[in-house]
C-alpha cells in the first residue's frame, strides 16, 4: 500500500487513527504494530514473514547483545543475519548473473520478488544492534515495541531511515496533542501534494518519453530535468508524509532532505539529499572504517567504500554502483581542491556546476543497465544523431513549462521563507487561510488520485 | 487566529475528511455504470483466501475505492481544472480544449496500421467483392481542423491518404477533406453532425455514380437536447452540451433498418436512447456488426455495402435515399468469414469503406 492511494487515505489511515486513539496507552504500539503488518502484508502478503522474521532476528541479537560480555560476536551476528537476507533477496540475482558472463557458467536466476522496503528497514534493525552494541541504545526487552518500531508504517518502506535512539524515548512514552497532529496533518497534506502533483505528472512526461519514437536532444534534456524533479519530489514528498504521519502519532522522524538543489557543491548536496542515509553510512561505516583520521589511501578507500555502497544499496545493477562511485569521485576531488576552486568561482556557476552533475547522474540511475547509461548519454549530448527538437519536443515543453517551473521553485526554500516572513506579519491571517488551503489540497489531490490510475512510487525498488 | 486554533482547525477537518469520506464510501450503494465515462464501474472485489494471500484482491480494491468513490464525477472535475488551470498544462488524459469545443489527442502516426487497415480492405475485396465498384474514403476526425494550429501534436493526413492509396488494390478513393469543416463536428463528441453532411454526402454519391442531389430543404430537422458526447464526460468539466439533430423526411420515414444479430426491423433512428449510454445511438441503433437500410422509394437498381464504423451511423441515412438497399458492416465486431454467412454481395452494386483516420490509425482493431 502506498500513501498516495485511495485505499491509505480514505479506508486505512483513518480505520488506524480511530483505533490508535481509541485504545489506551499501553495498547497504543500494540496497534501501530498490528496496523504496520497489515499496511505491509497489502503490498506484501507473502513477505510479512520475513519482515517478522527480520524484527525478531533485531529484537533477539538485542537481547543477546545486552548480555554478552564480548559484544563483537553478536553484532557481527546480527549484520551477517541482516546483510545476509538483504543480499539474498535483492542481490542474488546480479552476482549470478555476473559470475554467469564472468566464468561463462549458466547458473539460474532465482528471480526473487524484491520485499518492499528490505533495505529500509535491515539498515534499522542494524541501527539498532550497532548502538546497542555500542551502548548508545538499551536493549528492548518488549518485542512489541521493538517490532512496532520496525514496522511502523509512516517509514516502513520509504524511509526516512530512522534509527532506533531517534524514536527509542518515543517508543515508551510519547505526547499525543493537537499541535503534533495538526503539524503532521500539514506535512502529510504538503507532501501528498508534492507526490501526487508534480511528481506523479512529470512521471508522465517520463512515461511519453520513454515510448516516445520521437525522442530529440532537446527531448531528452527535458525528460532529464524532469525526472531530476520528480525523483525528489516524488521521494522528499514521501519523506515529508512518513514524518507527518508519525508526527500525528507522536514520533519525531529526523530530517530527509534540505532542499538538496539549492547546493553550491556535491559535497553540500548529499548533506541535503537523503541525509539519514548519508548519515546512517557516515555513522555505521565510514567512521569505523576509520574515517578521515586514517592515511591518505585508506581514506580514498573509506571514500570509495561508502560510495560503492550507497550506489549498491539503492539498486543492484551495475549503473548504481557507476552512480554512486561517480559520487566518491566527485567528492574526493573536491576535498582535494575542486571545493577551494569552486569557492572562487561566481554563486550561479557553482549551481550550474551542481545540478548538471545531478541531472546527468539521475540519467545514470534511471537506466536499466550499463547499456542503457551510454545509450541516454549519448542521446542527451547528440551523439546518437538525434535531431535537436521537433513539434513533439515543443509540444510536451509548453505541456509541461508550468509544472517543471513550480517544480524547480518548489525546490528551493524560497517558499518555506516566504511563509515565514508572511507569519511574522500576518500570522492570524494565515492561520485561517492555511487550514482552507490544505483541505483545498486534499481534495485536489484526491481528484487526481481518483481520475487517474497513474501512479507509481520510485523507491518501492529499494 | 492562534497557533493552537489553527492546529486544533486543522486536525478536525483532516478527520471530517477523511473520517467522513471513509463512512459515505462504505455507506453509499455501488454504482454499475458510469455514463460519464461510458463503462462498466469495478464492484467489490471477491474476497477468499485466495485472493487474499496472493494480494490480488487489495490491488482490486484499490480499483474497487477509485470507481465507487463518493461524487466521482466531481474529483474527476478538481483534477481537470487543477491541471488546466493550475499547472497551466495542455491536455487532460489526452482530452484537450480549444474555444469551448473537446478534442482528444491522436497521435503519433502508426504507418503499420494504416497499412493495415488497406490490407483488410484488400483482403475483404478478395473474399466477397470481386465484380463490384469498389471505393474507399477516409473520415477525418476532428482533430485535423484545430490540432496542429492550436499547438498540438497532429497526425498527418495527407500522409493517411498516400499510404492508403499506396495500398489500397483496385479501390477508387474519394476525398472528402475538402467537404468538411470544424463546424460539421459535434463540440462534446468525437462524430460529425448529420445535419451538416450533406456536401460529404453528395461528393460521395456523385462519386459513386448516383445523383447526389440532397437538398437540406427536403428534410424535416428534429432536435434532441442537451447531448452530451462522449468527450464531455471524458473532459470531466462543464462544457456546454450539444444538439443532437436527426434528419427525416418521407423517404425516410418509409426506410427499414434491419438488425442481422436480432433479426428485428425497426425505424433509422432510435430515439428512445437518447440520454443513455452514447446519445449518438440515435443513429441506426448504435454499434452494430450488420445492418440493412431497404428503401422502398427508390428503384434505380443500386445497391451499397457500407464497411464503417459510427461515424457511419449518421451518414448512411443520406446515402439510403439514392440506393434501393444499403448494408452496413463494422469490421470491428465481425470476422470476415462470418461475412458471407449472413450476406449475399453478389446482390449489391456498390461498396464503399469509410473508416475515420482514428480507428485507421489503431487498424488492429479491425477484423
Amino acid at each position: 500500500m502506498i500513501f498516495s492511494s485511495v485505499s491509505f487515505l480514505y479506508y486505512f489511515l483513518p480505520a488506524v487513527i480511530i483505533l490508535y486513539f481509541a485504545v489506551p496507552k499501553r495498547a497504543k504500539n500494540l496497534v501501530l504494530l498490528i496496523a504496520s503488518l497489515f499496511f505491509y502484508f497489502v503490498g506484501e502478503p507473502i513477505y510479512v514473514l520475513l519482515m517478522i522474521g527480520s524484527s525478531l532476528s533485531g529484537y533477539l541479537h538485542g537481547l543477546w547483545i545486552g548480555a554478552a560480555k564480548n559484544k563483537r560476536l553478536p553484532v557481527a551476528s546480527s549484520v551477517i543475519v541482516g546483510i545476509g537476507l538483504l543480499g539474498f533477496f535483492k542481490y542474488s540475482d546480479f552476482f549470478i548473473s555476473n559470475i554467469n558472463s564472468l566464468v561463462g557458467s549458466d547458473i539460474g536466476l532465482l528471480k526473487l520478488a524484491l520485499p518492499i522496503g528490505i533495505s529500509f528497514y535491515t539498515f534499522q534493525i542494524l541501527s539498532y544492534t550497532f548502538d546497542v552494541g555500542r551502548g548508545r541504545a538499551d536493549v528492548q526487552k518488549n518485542f512489541v515495541d521493538f517490532a512496532a518500531y520496525v514496522a511502523l508504517f509512516p517509514q516502513l518502506i520509504a524511509g526516512p531511515i530512522v534509527r532506533y535512539t531517534d524514536i527509542e524515548r518515543e517508543l515508551k512514552t510519547r505526547t499525543h496533542s493537537f499541535e503534533n497532529f495538526g503539524l503532521g496533518v500539514r506535512r502529510f497534506v504538503l507532501g501528498l501534494g508534492k507526490k501526487v502533483l508534480i511528481a506523479n505528472t512529470l512521471a508522465e512526461l517520463g512515461q511519453t518519453f520513454l515510448y516516445s519514437d520521437e525522442k530529440t536532444v532537446l527531448f531528452c534534456w527535458l525528460a532529464a530535468i524532469a525526472y531530476t524533479l520528480q525523483i525528489y519530489f516524488d521521494f522528499s514528498g514521501y519523506s515529508d508524509m512518513a514524518i507527518g504521519l508519525g508526527r500525528m502519532f507522536g514520533f519525531r522522524f529526523p530530517e530527509n532532505f534540505d532542499h538538496p538543489f539549492v547546493s553550491k557543491s556535491i559535497t553540500e548536496f548529499w548533506r541535503r539529499w537523503h541525509m539519514t542515509l548519508g548519515s546512517w553510512f557516515r555513522d555505521y561505516v565510514y567512521i569505523p572504517l576509520g574515517g578521515n583520521r586514517v592515511s591518505k589511501l585508506k581514506w580514498v578507500r573509506n571514500i570509495f567504500v561508502v560510495w560503492f555502497l550507497t550506489g549498491f544499496w539503492h539498486g543492484a545493477e551495475w549503473n548504481f554502483i557507476v552512480w554512486g562511485l561517480l559520487f566518491g569521485v566527485l567528492l574526493l576531488l573536491e576535498k582535494l581542491f575542486l571545493a577551494k576552486l569552486l569557492d572562487r568561482l561566481p554563486r550561479f556557476v557553482r549551481h550550474i556546476y551542481v545540478m548538471f552533475i545531478i541531472v546527468i547522474s539521475f540519467v545514470i540511475f534511471d537506466a536499466s543497465g550499463m547499456s542503457q547509461v551510454i545509450t541516454k548519454l549519448s542521446d542527451l549530448f547528440g551523439i546518437s544523431g538525434l535531431a535537436f527538437s521537433n513539434a513533439i519536443t515543443i509540444y510536451q515543453l509548453k505541456n509541461y513549462a508550468f509544472v517543471i517551473l513550480i517544480g524547480a521553485i518548489g525546490s528551493t526554500p524560497l517558499m518555506p521563507w516566504l511563509v515565514e516572513k508572511l507569519r511574522d506579519r500576518f500570522g492570524k491571517v494565515l492561520n485561517v487561510i492555511e487550514p482552507v488551503f490544505l483541505a483545498a489540497l486534499l481534495l485536489l489531490v484526491t481528484g487526481y488520485l481518483v481520475d487517474g490510475s497513474f501512479n507509481p512510487f520510485l523507491y518501492f525498488r529499494f | 487566529m492562534k497557533d493552537r486554533t489553527r492546529n486544533i482547525i486543522q486536525t478536525v477537518g483532516f478527520l471530517v475528511l477523511v473520517i467522513g469520506i471513509m463512512i459515505v464510501n462504505i455507506c453509499l450503494p455501488d454504482t454499475e455504470l458510469s455514463v460519464s465515462e461510458r463503462r462498466k464501474l469495478k464492484q467489490f472485489p471477491l474476497f477468499n483466501a485466495d485472493t487474499v494471500t496472493s494480494g490480488r484482491f487489495f490491488t482490486e480494491f484499490e480499483d474497487y475505492a477509485l470507481d465507487q468513490f463518493v461524487l466521482r464525477d466531481t474529483f474527476r472535475s478538481f483534477k481537470a481544472l487543477g491541471r488546466f488551470n493550475l499547472l497551466m498544462q495542455k491536455d487532460n488524459n489526452d482530452i484537450y480544449l480549444v474555444d469551448g469545443s473537446v478534442y482528444k489527442l491522436e497521435y503519433p502516426l502508426k504507418p503499420n496500421m494504416i497499412v493495415g487497415a488497406a490490407n483488410k480492405y484488400n483482403a475483404m475485396a478478395d473474399m466477397y467483392l470481386e465484380g463490384l465498384n469498389l471505393y474507399y474514403t477516409i473520415v477525418p476526425d476532428k482533430n485535423m481542423f484545430v490540432a496542429e494550429k492550436n499547438g498540438y501534436p497532429s497526425l498527418d493526413y495527407a500522409l493517411i491518404e498516400k499510404l492508403m492509396a499506396e495500398n489500397v488494390k483496385d479501390m477508387t478513393y474519394i476525398g472528402i477533406y475538402d467537404k468538411l469543416t470544424l463546424d460539421d463536428y459535434y463540440r462534446t463528441d468525437i462524430h460529425w453532425a448529420q445535419e451538416n453532411l450533406f456536401g460529404v454526402a453528395n461528393h460521395l454519391l456523385s462519386s459513386m455514380g448516383a445523383e447526389g442531389n440532397l437538398k437540406k430543404e427536403d428534410f424535416t430537422a428534429h432536435t434532441l437536447s442537451p447531448f452530451y458526447g462522449s468527450y464531455y464526460g471524458q473532459s470531466a468539466l462543464a462544457v456546454k452540451p450539444d444538439v443532437l439533430t436527426y434528419l427525416t423526411n418521407d423517404i425516410l420515414d418509409g426506410c427499414t433498418l434491419h438488425d442481422y444479430q436480432t433479426g428485428k426491423d425497426s425505424p433509422l433512428y432510435a430515439t428512445e436512447l437518447f440520454g443513455g449510454m452514447d446519445s449518438y445511438d440515435v443513429f441506426l441503433s448504435g454499434a452494430k456488426a450488420l445492418l440493412s437500410v431497404t428503401n422502398p422509394a427508390v428503384n434505380n437498381g443500386k445497391s451499397l455495402v457500407v464497411f464503417r464504423d459510427s461515424f457511419g451511423s449518421s451518414l448512411v441515412p443520406l446515402l439510403a435515399m439514392e440506393y434501393e438497399k444499403v448494408t452496413l458492416v463494422d469490421m470491428r465486431y465481425i470476422f470476415p468469414n462470418m461475412i458471407g454467412e449472413y450476406i449475399d454481395f453478389s446482390e449489391y452494386t456498390d461498396v464503399l469503406f469509410m473508416y475515420n483516420s482514428i480507428v485507421l490509425n489503431n487498424s488492429a482493431m479491425l477484423r
